[in-house]
Parts: structure tokens; sequence; C-alpha cells
């Protein structure tokens, strides 16, 4: 891989996280996590189901503010944005359980990422011919080769609900892609899929770094994928950090291993 | 069949966002705009008057609701009153001496400037809550407009609207009063049409269906939300001083209390959330419906020679109105709308039928 693979570099990193910690009630589901994520790299987030990934991706993207701890977002404090205005300030993420708007195009969902570039407004779509047609035309442009990139031309009047549930995946990663974010965040972009949909979301994943200048934060459970794209990765049990680092090294780790295969194989 | 997108080739992202691809749509849509136009000369004008004119205003203010229920999601009960702030304002604006162009204006930013501050804090509250909060505002504006005689027009509680006038000329024939509200409702189907290939429409719909997927796009959804509100206010306003100076000619309480509230909201639900040409059916079976299913009845006792009360006469109607309804939702519960769409998905894979489900 010839992504960075170093840390602490000089430059202000893409994603920062201090010490943060959120609680439900009596149950704490992240704590103590540190993240760093440098520009232009793939950073990989593991875990046992229940170990916080998801609940650090909500901290992030403003659902559950952190009670301690501070997020940033290129040296800017976001900790606590509402989810709208952290979507503003260029992070996009995709859903672990899709969260594609049924009863629309495919083309409507992904234009629909397009959101924070257009400012829609009710002037706007009363004097459609001269005040939204060209912005629509326009922010079309940029959608279709999404969907070039993506090879999603064949289906992009189909509705959303009607498509099998790798190409919603697809569909999902598009409209996060066309917000032309900093930090794209993948909530297991490969759950569910078969080997060949896996290696082409890997390889989508690679090429949006290398073509479109994302830094990306990937929560997977495939292995193989953090191993393969990732350039450092950062492991959690029981909302506590317990491995970070290259992911050759990081799966070596015995506590990693007990925290994913059980005690009894760790040797 | 003869829907079908056969031959129709889009070269550009222009005439891709087309508001009828299929030509036979197109076709039915200028059909009936050249109807509309020339409705004063094919219908007589007590028809004209006294259904097709109510028909057309009511269509608009369905569409409104459409934009908030349909649209954005949000169960609105007070309709009515939204309107009658519209109608009210509007009316003594005219009374004033303000020409109607602007007093129709006023009356429409008039209502958005109140159901939008009434929105700001009822959307706090969600779903069938929101809906009780909006109830609520229909019974403020009820008592508003009974307890304060300045507004309702002196202790009889009407208000005599002024002649309706466009441009300085007075309108009074039944052939102008109708282009008025036939030019609205066509302006305000414009709109809505506009709207599903618009970024609001696409925020709205975002908003609608799952509100935390719409936050990490961007959308902020209490302001969509309040948008909407504000919008379908305009329309409402705008609709219910066009009812009172082309219909009515005197504004009362009564016109927009309570039960016309969910009379609103009954042509939004026959016709179908968030469908246009729903708006225009929901309006027409709810309007029309009483009146043609009550001639049938007294038709069909005169046939059997059955002697039937007058009271007999009065209620069963009622009931067999109310069952349609029912049985229309429990054929289509997404309305008149989703039939006609149901027809034309079929015809359009015609002679297959893998879209029939």
């Amino acid at each position: 891989m010839n992504g960075p693979v170093t840390s602490g570099s000089g430059q202000v990193p893409v994603l920062e996280c201090i010490g943060i910690e959120r609680r439900f009630g009596g149950l704490v589901a992240v704590s103590g996590v540190d993240l760093r994520l440098e520009k232009g790299e793939i950073f990989g987030l593991v875990g046992p189901n229940g170990s916080g990934k998801t609940t650090l991706t909500n901290a992030i993207t403003g659902f559950y503010p952190p009670q301690k701890g501070k997020i940033l977002l290129g040296g800017r404090d976001i900790t606590g944005t509402a989810p709208h205005k952290v979507a503003g300030m260029g992070v996009a993420r995709t859903f672990q359980n899709l969260a594609l708007f049924n009863g629309m195009s495919v083309l409507d969902n992904i234009l629909l990422g397009r959101h924070i570039h257009m400012n829609p407004g009710v002037i706007r779509t009363a004097l459609y011919w001269w005040l939204a047609r060209p912005q629509e035309i326009a922010n079309r442009e940029v959608v279709e080769e999404v969907i070039d990139f993506l090879q999603l031309e064949s289906i992009r009047h189909e509705m959303v609900d009607g498509i099998p549930i790798g190409l919603k995946k697809r569909v999902e990663l598009a409209r996060a892609l066309v917000a032309e974010p900093h930090l794209l965040i993948l909530d297991e972009p490969m759950a569910g899929m078969n080997q060949e949909e896996k290696e082409y979301m890997a390889r989508f994943i690679l090429d949006a770094r290398a073509e479109r200048g994302v830094s990306v934060l990937l929560i997977e459970h495939h292995m193989d994928v953090i191993i393969g794209i990732c350039d450092r990765m950062l492991a959690l049990n029981y909302g506590e950090m317990i491995a970070s680092g290259i992911p050759r090294e990081v799966i070596k780790n015995p506590r990693v291993i007990e925290a994913y295969i059980g005690g009894a194989h760790a040797e | 069949m003869f829907y079908g997108l056969s031959g129709v080739r889009h070269n550009s992202y222009v005439s891709d966002s087309k508001l009828f691809p299929v030509p036979a749509d197109r076709n039915a849509v200028v059909f009936f705009l050249l109807l509309g136009l020339a409705a004063p000369y094919l219908v007589s004008s007590l028809y004209l008057n006294s259904y097709i004119l109510p028909w057309l205003i009511w269509t608009a203010a369905v569409l409104g609701l459409n934009l908030v229920t349909g649209w954005a999601g949000q169960l609105h009960l007070g309709y009515a009153a939204v309107m009658a702030v519209g109608a009210y304002s509007a009316v003594h604006a005219a009374k004033f001496g303000i020409p109607w162009e602007f007093a129709l204006l006023i009356g429409g930013l008039a209502s958005s400037v109140i159901g939008s501050l009434f929105a700001f804090a009822a959307l706090r509250t969600k779903g069938l809550y929101l809906a009780l909060t909006t109830l609520a505002m229909q019974f403020v504006m009820d008592w508003v407009l009974t307890h304060s005689p300045t507004i309702a027009g002196g202790s009889h509680a009407s208000l005599q609207s002024p002649t309706f006038a466009l441009l300085g000329q007075d309108i009074t024939s039944d052939a102008g009063l109708y282009y008025v509200a036939f030019g609205w409702c066509v302006l305000v189907t414009i709109f809505m049409l506009n709207l599903r290939r618009t970024g609001l429409g696409r925020a709205l719909v975002a908003v609608r269906e799952k509100d935390f997927a719409a936050a990490i796009l961007g959308v902020n959804s209490f302001y969509y939300k309040l948008v909407a509100f504000a919008a379908s206010s305009f329309i409402a306003g705008v609709s219910g001083a066009i009812l009172v100076s082309t219909f009515y000619f005197l504004a009362a309480p009564e016109q927009f209390a309570v039960n016309v509230s969910i009379q609103v909201l009954a042509m939004v639900i026959v016709g179908g959330l968030g469908s246009i040409l729903g708006s225009y059916l929901g309006a027409a079976l709810i309007l029309l419906m009483p009146g043609v299913v009550n001639q049938l009845f007294s038709l069909g006792a005169n046939l059997l020679g059955l002697d039937l009360g007058i009271e007999t006469l009065a209620h069963i109607p009622n009931a067999a109105y109310g069952a349609l309804i029912v049985i229309f939702l429990m054929v289509e519960p997404l309305g008149l709308g989703k039939l006609y769409a149901n027809v034309r998905d079929y015809l359009m894979v015609w002679p297959f039928d893998q879209l029939k489900k």
C-alpha cells in the first residue's frame, strides 16, 4: 500500500478524538478512546459486536455527543455540534443498516448528497426555470461523475427499494461521495456481501481515496479487508482501546485475538 | 400500450428532468388545461361557479396541505385556521383600499407568518402530539374570530368582501371569477410539480422518511419542516382569500371551523399523500360526492316508489358517503392518485405485468 503509514506527522490530522467517553445511563459504551486520522489515510476500526464502534461514529457525527473528551475536525473543535452542521463541515457517512430513502429513485437519493452544496428554498422552487434549473443541472453533472465512477448508470432511474443490497450499499457510498467530503465514515460497507461484491467495494474505497482525496474511517468485521486496504487501525472491546497500529501487527495482538475469537484459542 | 417510453430519448439533463416524460401524460395535461380554459364556454354558469370554481380553489388549498402532510410528513389539523387568517387579512386589506393583487399577497404573507410562528412552537413535538397542537391552533383561531368583532366584522360576525378586481379592472362576471380560481390553481400546481424535481422537494421527503439520514446529509429537519409550514400556510392564505372573494363573497367564522380542517385533511388522504393528481381527485370526491349520492338516493327512492322520510333521505347519503371513503381507502390506502398510478404503471409495461404488486 502506498498511503501514509506513520502517524504523528507535522500536518493537522483530518480527525482527532481525545479521550472520548459516552455513557447511556449506567452503560459505558465508549471510554477513553483516542484516535488520530491523518490526511489521505484509510483507518480501520474493529471490535466485536457492542464494542462501541458505532457509538464512536455517532459521537463524531454529532448524534450522541460524548460526555467527556474532545473531537477535532481538521483542528477545529466540533464536540457536540449538530449532525446537519457536521455534514456541512465535510463529513459524510454511510450506515450499518442502510439509510436510503425508499420511494425515491437512485438518482434522487444520490442528488440528496449534494444538499449542502445547493441550499434549496421555496423561491428557487417557485421560479424553477430561472433559479433552480441551472443549479439542478450543475449538481446533476457532479452526481453523474460519481454514478460513472461507481458504475451505477443502468439503475439510476430505478426505485431504490427494488435494487439488491449490494447495489444499495454502493448507492449509499455514492450519496456520501457526491458531498465531496474530507472525511468519509463507512459503517460496515461490506456487511452481507459476497466475495466479489467485497472486492468491488474495497476497490471503490481505494479509488475514492486516490481520485477524490478523501480520508476514510472504515468500520469492518472482515479482517481480510482491513488488512488489505487500511493503513492503520484501532481495535475496541467493551468500549475501550485494546490495540492500535499497523493492521498486520494489531491482529497478532493476543488481546485482539481473545476479543474476536475467544480466550481458549489465544494460546 | 399508449402509455410508453418507446422512442423517448434524452440527450441532455434538461430533457431528462421534464415534468412529464411520458408523451401520453403530456397530452393529457395539455388536454385538461385547454378544457379548463374553455370551461366557461362549455359549462353553464351555474355549474361553473357553484361546482368547478370552488373545486379548483379547494384543490389549491389541498395541494398546500399536501406539502406539509404528504411531502414533509407532518399531520396538520389546523389548516382551515390558517386559511381564515389569509381570508380575513386580505378582505380587511381590500376594504382598506389596497388593490386586490396586494391584498391577496398580504393575506398569504399574514398566514405564512402566523402559521410559521405557530409551527415554530408546535414542531418541538412530533406525530400525534404535533397533530393535537395544530388542533389547538384551530381552536384558538375559532375563539379569536368569535370574540373579536373588529376582525370578524361586527356583532353578526360576517364580513362583506369588496368587489374583486385585478389590474384596476372589476371582476364580476362568472367567467372572470372562474379564471381567477383557475389561474391560482394552475400556479399552485406548477409549484408542486416543480417541487418533485428540486432540492427542496427531496429534502422534505428525506425529513419525512428518515430524519437521522437527512441530518447526516446536512438537512436541518427542523428548518425544513418550518419551511414546509411557511410555504403551505402561504398557499392556504391566498386560497382562503380567493375562496371568500370569488365564491362566498362574505367571510364568516364557520367557513373556517374545525370541521373544515378535517374535511381538507380528508381530501388529502382520500386523494393520496404526496400526489398532485390525487389532490384534484380528493377535493372532487369530498366536495361533489355528497350531492351526487344524495341525488342518486332520491332518484332511486322515486323509481322504487319508496316513501322515504325527509330525514332518512338526509342521513342515508351521509352514511353511504362515509362507506365510500372507507372502501376507497381499503382498496388503495395511498389514495385515488395511486389508483390512477397503478393503471398507468400496468399500461407502461404492457403486455407484461411484472410491475403489478
